[in-house]
């Protein structure tokens, strides 16, 4: 048996004991307690443990051969084009997770209380996006069944472009106006300070 | 048949009817002026071109619009229409405008509307109401109070006889000086009627009035 066979893992597979591991990504403790199991095929990896807790036992994780695409989590900013505009809520999908491109669709809403941080009673949906505009915005929660909650309550995250009726990308000049650049119409948006 | 190519000239397609392509104004040519475009004009670049047919309108000092009937109806802010409930919400009524989509009218939006005192409108109740936001991407909202809050003639209309017209024609009814067809009706007959800008017209003969009028 050579030497790098021995990394491999397949699901199913007793990776060690767990009084000497700890179940990492990948791996799975058996309902017995003692044995762990890896539950994904690629390569067996041993982690030391955090220097300052009183853990002495390695963890060992199986790190999958197929780079899972991005998934969005509370608290990471994405990027979004808004799909559909109503009265309380936008719905958007979501393109990238922080830098990453998504493989499959997700799907986010923005309500109405979360445009922005000022004044959110007063908020005008229609003035602050439009559908086809690409906004940044920051994952809340995972939400309902349906779509992810995102939040554009920051000075930074927003509308970032956006296409005028004209059809051309416009100009922000404000955070809250975009400037056709062909026709000079001035429209609304909650506009991204992007520096 | 000859066909005729657009003019350059702009003055002359005023109060015309033009189709969509004719250019009404070349901005290269103007200096800095601010110019209101209504329905039915839209600016490509340098030039204001037409996007309906229609008679191109002109009201001092800078606003042109493209006039045209249909029976078909365009939701625009502040058209009072006549609308059709169609189905009740938790929060909206669902009115039927003749438009493209359904329009959403607010639970509250009439005088003195609280949560206690919500009306109860049956699907079918005629509505006179006005579109208080109408733009393409969301449903039209609409309310049965004027800007100030009051109810100024807005709600159901009971009774009476409704019937379907073109925008023109209601259009026409509603102009100022009053209609000769309104006048003509009102010296025969006494009646109240209410004409939709979406192509609704609501008529009711008053009988009470009519008899006084026929005995005495």
């Amino acid at each position: 048996m050579s030497a790098g066979e021995e990394n491999i893992a397949t699901p199913g597979e007793i990776l060690g004991d767990s009084s000497q591991f700890i179940a990492g990504k990948g791996t799975y403790l058996a309902p017995n307690g003692r044995n762990i199991h890896a539950s994904l095929t690629g390569q067996r990896r041993l982690v030391p443990p955090p220097p300052d807790s009183a853990e002495k036992r390695l963890t060992v994780e199986v790190v999958g051969h197929k780079t899972r695409g991005a998934v969005p989590e509370p608290g990471v900013v994405v990027i979004a084009r808004v799909t559909r505009v109503m009265a309380r809520m936008a719905s958007a999908d979501i393109m990238c997770v922080e830098s990453k491109a998504v493989k499959e669709k997700f799907t986010g809403i923005i309500r109405q209380q979360d445009v922005r941080a000022t004044e959110i009673d007063k908020v005008d949906m229609y003035q602050s996006f439009r559908p086809g505009d690409i906004v940044k915005a920051e994952v809340l929660s995972l939400g309902d069944a349906r779509a992810y909650y995102l939040s554009t309550a920051k000075n930074e995250l927003g509308v970032v472009s956006a296409q005028s009726i004209a059809g051309a990308t416009m100009v922000p000049i404000s955070w809250t106006d975009m400037q056709c650049p062909s026709t000079g119409q001035v429209e609304k948006r909650k506009v991204a300070k992007v520096l | 048949m000859e066909v005729e190519t657009s003019s350059s000239s702009t003055a002359s397609l005023v109060d015309k009817a033009v189709v969509p392509g004719d250019i009404v104004l070349d901005l290269t040519s103007m200096s800095d002026q601010t110019i209101r475009l209504g329905a039915g004009l839209r600016q490509y670049s340098d030039v204001l071109s037409v996007v309906k047919a229609g008679k191109l309108k002109f009201k001092k000092p800078n606003k042109y619009w493209v006039e045209s009937s249909q029976k078909r109806y365009a939701p625009s802010v502040e058209d009072t229409v006549l609308g059709i409930v169609v189905d009740a919400r938790a929060d909206n009524f669902l009115v039927d405008i003749k438009g493209p989509t359904l329009a959403f009218l607010p639970v509250l939006a009439f005088e003195g509307g609280t949560r206690r005192n919500i009306p109860k409108f049956e699907i079918g109740t005629l509505l006179y109401v006005r579109v208080v936001k109408a733009n393409s991407c969301m449903n039209p909202e609409l309310s049965c109070t004027d800007a100030s809050g009051k109810a100024a003639e807005f709600g159901s209309l009971k009774e009476g006889y409704m019937f379907d017209t073109s925008t023109g024609l209601a259009r026409m009814l509603l102009s100022s000086p009053t209609c000769p067809i309104l006048e003509a009706l009102g010296r025969k007959l006494s009646y109240e009627i209410a004409v939709g800008l979406n192509g609704r017209v609501w008529q009711k003969i008053l009988v009470e009035k009519l008899m006084q009028r026929v005995q005495g």
